[in-house]
């Protein structure tokens, strides 16, 4: 910006003031470039995401109903979030996505960087595994979710033939959580594979080929070679899972709706059945500004750490 | 970096673990998608036989009857519609403000860039729960363009993640040659850099085309029987266990797979830098 509004230097063949004109003309039009540039992106983010936080974070101190007009609510003070630290079920909710995700996210990863590691052997036809162990994250999450469903019907479902057995998976608190959980590891460990692929891929292979050299293990190699350098791939997988689990929604409300006895209750759909079920949009709000929070803490942290390796 | 060690007899031995822990876990990993094709492929008393049939003739009759649905057309059409125009709006917005982030930084940039990724990051359900509240009010709710406007919310910091990457790689000369020719920035972007730009475009689309095929929470809530999109006539497929019409439950959600499975292996090459918002280039 800085140089493009700089005035032009004198002294030099004058040009015709026809030229000056347009070059002028040139230059406040660049200035004004990048602001019109920004500016619909702005005024986007703005509408759809600026605004209804700030209405959110009003309607979480009020009491307020859909009859009621828009800003007519009642302040209340921190009551909603009273509210919500009393209520057994969205206590049990904090216990349960934080377990969910921790787990999800652990299995996820251990799976993952299992899969990178064979795909990245110097093999034949690894592309075709590659890609059919990519398949199911790309599924749309409602229909893999759905899939799961029939497979684990206890009357009609295929595993339950195999072993023989007519188990209501999903009925049960610790069988519909695992099976939640399985459903979730199944859909997103390939991410974390791609994207450790992509590191294992980006490394030197020098570090490698001395240890090899000097004679060390598969296993040593692995400890001590590859893994320290895969590190910011890792921490960047680790992240981006653990936000994106923490808001894990799709396929608990395909496969169990929260129940049995609330034991899938996640943050979500403790949010999404006061908000829409309930109706109750202050609680609701309330509830979302605390995950709201918890995830800003985790994007901040991702934040950091992707400027910092950026800077390196 | 792959690292070659040991003698042939061993390597060899060792593809071979390596070829049969991948055969395995592809298994598993579709294997549910493989049985519900299968599903989808038998008449009905052939889907609930005990034992399951592991051999039969396919039939193609739910895919018929599917198809000839109402319902089903409509929400593929609605489905077509908003995620089509959610990908047209954010590129229209996100590309110059790419280039911008990309060319010219400004005060506030970073800022600003970071602000669009915690747009993509933080949870859609908390973003919803005020969106429907002022869309009922302004009397949105329920209409296409409600969709429209809160897939936005992830697209358009894909869009301008993805494209602030391409832009950035592109050699800064091809624009300042065509500045010195007396190109305004505006001239420079749209005749030089736009059309170079245009396999990012591709790619961003299609990575924006999935996230919006694919969601269910912001259609599920902003929709109403005639805007449902597909994932939300799935849902719907849920509801009474001893009613589900397995046939056509199961055809349904292998065509509403279908075109998100091709569209993802045209893009397979930028998935990476997609889903990772960037952060890791594939």
């Amino acid at each position: 910006m800085g140089e493009s509004s700089r005035a032009a230097p004198h002294g030099l063949a004058i040009p015709a003031p026809a030229r000056i004109a347009g070059r002028a003309a040139r230059r406040s039009h660049d200035r004004w470039f990048t602001p019109l540039a920004v500016l619909p992106t702005f005024v986007v983010m703005l509408l759809v995401f600026g605004l209804p936080l700030l209405f959110s974070l009003y309607l979480s101190f009020t009491g307020w109903s859909l009859s009621q007009d828009l800003l007519g609510g009642e302040f209340v003070g921190w009551a909603n979030y009273q509210d919500l630290l009393e209520d057994p079920v969205f206590l049990g909710s904090l216990g349960i996505t934080f377990g969910f995700t921790a787990a999800a996210v652990a299995a996820q990863l251990g799976l993952g960087l299992g899969i990178a590691l064979l795909l990245n052997m110097d093999l034949p036809h690894m592309r075709a595994f590659r890609t059919a162990l990519i398949v199911p994250m790309m599924i749309t999450p409602i229909v893999g979710a759905l899939c799961w469903k029939l497979l684990l019907d206890p009357s009609h479902g295929v595993f339950n033939h195999w072993i023989g057995e007519r188990i209501v998976w999903l009925g049960m608190p610790g069988t519909a959580l695992a099976a939640v959980w399985l459903v979730n590891v199944w859909h997103s460990t390939p991410y974390v594979a791609l994207i450790l692929l992509a590191g294992l891929r980006s490394l030197p292979s020098e570090p490698g080929e001395a240890a090899a050299i000097d004679g060390a293990s598969r296993l040593q190699m692995f400890r001590h070679v590859t893994l320290p350098l895969l590190r910011p791939y890792l921490l960047v997988a680790l992240l981006l899972r653990t936000i994106f689990e923490f808001r894990a929604f799709d396929n608990i409300y395909a496969m169990t709706g929260g129940g049995p006895a609330n034991s899938t209750m996640v943050l979500s759909m403790f949010t999404y059945l006061v908000s829409f079920v309930r109706f109750d949009f202050s609680l609701g709000a309330a509830a979302s500004w605390m995950m709201l929070v918890m995830s800003m803490l985790m994007c901040l942290v991702f934040i950091t750490v992707i400027r910092r390796r950026d800077a390196n | 970096m792959a690292i070659v060690t040991g003698s042939r007899r061993t390597r060899k031995l060792e593809a071979a673990l390596v070829y049969l822990a991948l055969a395995l876990l592809a298994a598993a990993f579709l294997f549910p998608l493989l049985w519900v094709l299968g599903l989808s492929l038998k008449t009905r008393p052939q889907i609930f036989s005990n034992p399951p049939l592991y051999l039969w003739w396919p039939t193609l009759e739910h895919y018929l009857d599917v198809l000839s649905r109402a319902d089903f057309l409509r929400a593929f059409l609605n489905t077509l519609i908003v995620s089509a125009s959610a990908v047209l709006l954010s590129l229209g917005v996100g590309v110059p403000a790419a280039y911008a982030f990309a060319r010219f930084p400004f005060r506030g940039s970073a800022f600003l860039f970071f602000g669009l990724l915690v747009m993509r990051m933080l949870p859609p359900i908390a973003v919803l729960v005020p969106m429907y509240v002022l869309f009922t009010r302004l009397g949105l709710a329920t209409t296409r363009l409600s969709v429209v406007l809160a897939y936005t919310t992830f697209s358009l910091p894909l869009v301008v993640w993805i494209m602030r990457g391409f832009f950035e790689d592109l050699p800064k000369e091809l624009e300042e040659s065509a500045w010195i020719d007396g190109a305004t920035r505006t001239a420079a972007f749209w005749r030089v850099v736009l059309p170079l730009a245009r396999p990012g475009m591709v790619a961003s689309s299609i990575l924006c085309l999935q996230l919006a095929w694919n969601d269910f929470l912001f259609a599920a809530v902003l929709t109403n029987n005639a805007t449902q999109t597909l994932p939300v006539l799935m849902a719907g497929f849920s509801g009474g266990d001893s009613g589900v019409d397995w046939g056509a439950m199961t055809a349904s959600g292998m065509l509403v797979i279908l075109p998100v499975i091709v569209f993802s292996f045209m893009a397979q090459r930028h998935l990476v830098a997609g889903l990772s918002s960037g952060s890791v280039k594939g």
